[in-house]
């Protein structure tokens, strides 16, 4: 087992090298080279001359490359061209909030996915397992951000139920040790600045969780139909096992292998998909950050909050490999 | 010429052919991808005949139709009603089928071009040629979709041809990695090593032994890949990264604006939203259709 995570972490070296260069080699393309990015568009020549010269722009490219490397190493990305903070900083603030809302979406398509997989396997060919077949495809067609601005319509605009806009209420005040505001609320003890982070977190964790959520039951509905017919769980049976236990011991444990891979899989994608939701539902996360960045040509930012997520992507991958190893022995000892 | 030659070459043609008449005869029995098909042909006419059926030009402005609050529904001259500024809502969304199809088709060639022409050097190379590419690969996997294309859109500026590049880069890795498997698993076929000790040329080997045969989850997948296409490069025109001239047809675009109007004109967001559904929808169900049809290890499940 330690080999094994040795060895996936020595795997990990030359993508984060390869990563770095990638996005290196990407500043340097950006229209008017990395000077004008960090300075913006109204830059004169001289300041651009005098910044090259300050940055070691005028130097050759390997030397440049291991300066940057240096810089990242130290987690530096530079300042925001927009608000002259640190772009670390803002970093810092905002990846909170993207979290609090993948994990929300995460925990909506789990525990929904894996029961509606379940019992659509259960009653096979039945009414139950034909809806969720169409749901589950409806759910994989709809783009997140149409689906967010349905919700917004009607949850929102026709009943007037949720909120739709930020993390909490702009007259609620609590502190925020942590940045996470539920968790916030819930140190605080504030009840009812915990009700209302839960509202606001609600309508975009259910955009956000669509696909997933049709992906995961999916996978649970075709996990649980391959491992019914297997022989370990003929012989179960007709031992006279309860078919609780059955279930619950021989079908569900082994059909895990699969939804544990495909939830990892998707981790990528609520970080990625987190951008349009947060747009959708002005949720100050990453996301919605980005998408600024790209409209105020705030390369700094990009080129940090793009390294960042791809980092935290790449490490959240490993964790779900070495789980994988850990729930199925025949990799582990492989 | 050795009998053994001549047989296998027979075999060669009928093997294909005859997984291709099963997979059309299975994929005829399946009504979902019949429904599939229904959807793309209806996408795909309207796209090529929305000049005539059109009722109106999808950029010609009537200010006079606003009223406060914006946006008639849908009336008997305007049968989806007009968008903020009085354009036809029915005859852009016909449009903007056009760019859809257009944006998804040519992203999905540049990703499967490049990803088959990659996997296939590197499934057939191997050694260090194979390392290099897979490892390349890999990194480009480790940036989530949606945000490589947004990199890559800052990089060259917003626009329809730089979301159709950005949207097949992210799709490279994709089909590299899936031929280069295919190719591994062919390579040590029978069929393979009998053609290499009659001397084929590498080449040719890979040309006419192994592609064809590594064909069918390439077809699944560029399949199921049009349909991501869709929803990304809509994603990107909500973003405000796709046509920067805001009169364009494009039904990502088409939606950003909506939001303002919610309350007052829903249609506006709904109509496009349609169509990106019922377009993603059809190419979801060919895509899965065919891949229960071609594999025939999932036979006779539904």
């Amino acid at each position: 087992m330690l080999r094994f995570v040795v060895r996936r972490l020595l795997l990990l070296v030359p993508i984060l090298l390869g990563l770095s260069i990638l996005v290196f080699l990407w500043i340097r393309a950006l229209p008017g080279g990395p000077a004008q990015a960090l300075l913006g568009e109204r830059a004169t020549p001289q300041a651009i001359q005098q910044i090259e010269h300050e940055y070691g722009l005028d130097k050759p490219i390997p030397v440049q490359y291991w300066r940057y490397l240096q810089t990242v190493g130290r987690f530096d990305f530079g300042q925001s061209v927009t608000t002259r903070r640190a772009v670390t900083e803002e970093l810092r603030q905002k990846f909170p909030a993207t979290v609090e809302l993948a994990l929300a979406a995460m925990f909506f398509s789990i525990i929904f996915g894996i029961p509606l997989g379940f019992f659509a396997a259960k009653r096979y060919g039945g009414l139950f397992d034909n809806l969720s077949l169409v749901g589950s495809l409806l759910g994989v067609s709809i783009p997140i951000f149409l689906l967010g601005i349905i919700l917004k319509y009607i949850f929102a605009i026709q009943l007037g139920l949720l909120p739709t806009v930020g993390r909490i209420d702009v007259l609620i005040e609590i502190k925020h040790p942590t940045g996470f505001y539920v968790l916030d609320a819930l140190i605080a003890g504030d009840l009812h600045a915990f009700l209302d982070t839960l509202k606001h977190l609600i309508l975009p964790a259910i955009a956000l969780g669509s696909i997933p959520l049709s992906i995961i039951a999916r996978i649970t509905r075709a996990a649980v139909l391959d491992v019914q017919n297997e022989d370990y769980v003929r012989t179960a049976r007709a031992k006279g096992m309860s078919p609780g236990i059955v279930d619950r011991r021989h079908v569900l444990r082994n059909a895990l292998l699969p939804i544990v891979t495909v939830i990892g899989l998707q981790v990528g994608f609520l970080l990625a998909g987190a951008v349009l939701t947060e747009t959708v539902f002005a949720w100050p996360g990453i996301g919605a950050w980005l998408v600024d960045a790209i409209e105020s040509r705030n390369y700094p930012v990009l080129q940090g909050g793009i390294l960042f997520v791809a980092l935290v992507f790449v490490l959240v991958n490993l964790v779900v490999d070495v789980s994988y190893a850990f729930l199925n022995p025949r990799i582990r000892l492989s | 010429m050795s009998l053994a030659e001549i047989e296998s070459r027979e075999v060669q043609l009928e093997a294909p052919q005859g997984l291709w008449r099963d997979a059309w005869q299975r994929l005829r029995r399946n009504k979902a991808a019949l429904l599939g098909f229904g959807l793309v042909i209806t996408f795909v006419l309207v796209a090529l005949l929305a000049p005539w059926i059109a009722p109106h030009s999808p950029r010609a402005q009537n200010l006079s139709l606003i009223r406060e609050g914006c946006c008639p529904g849908p009336s008997g001259h305007y049968p989806f009603g007009v968008d903020a500024l009085g354009r036809d809502e029915l005859s852009r969304v016909l449009y903007g089928a056009r760019y859809s199809l257009l944006i998804g088709v040519v992203s999905v060639a540049v990703g499967l071009s490049a990803g088959l022409f990659f996997g296939a050097i590197a499934g057939f190379l191997g050694g260090i040629v194979d390392s290099v590419i897979m490892r390349l690969m890999d990194i480009m996997l480790a940036i989530p979709g949606l945000l490589l294309a947004i990199g890559i859109v800052a990089m060259l500026g917003a626009g329809i041809w730089q979301i159709m590049i950005a949207v097949g880069v992210v799709n490279i890795p994709v089909f590299a990695r899936l031929l280069r498997g295919a190719v591994l698993a062919q390579r040590e076929n029978d069929f393979v090593l009998a053609a290499r000790s009659v001397g084929v040329p590498r080449r040719s080997i890979l040309m006419s032994h192994i592609l064809p045969n590594a064909l069918s989850p390439v077809i699944v997948q560029g399949t199921l890949a049009l349909a991501t296409a869709i929803i990304d490069v809509a994603g990107l025109g909500f973003l405000g990264l796709g046509p920067q001239d805001p009169a364009t047809p494009e039904w990502g675009t088409m939606l950003t604006g909506t939001v303002r109007y919610l309350q007052t004109a829903p249609h506006l967001a709904i109509i496009p939203g349609v169509a990106i559904v019922i377009s993603v929808l059809g190419f979801n169900l060919i895509g899965d259709g065919l891949r229960e049809a071609l594999d025939p290890k999932l036979r006779g499940r539904a």
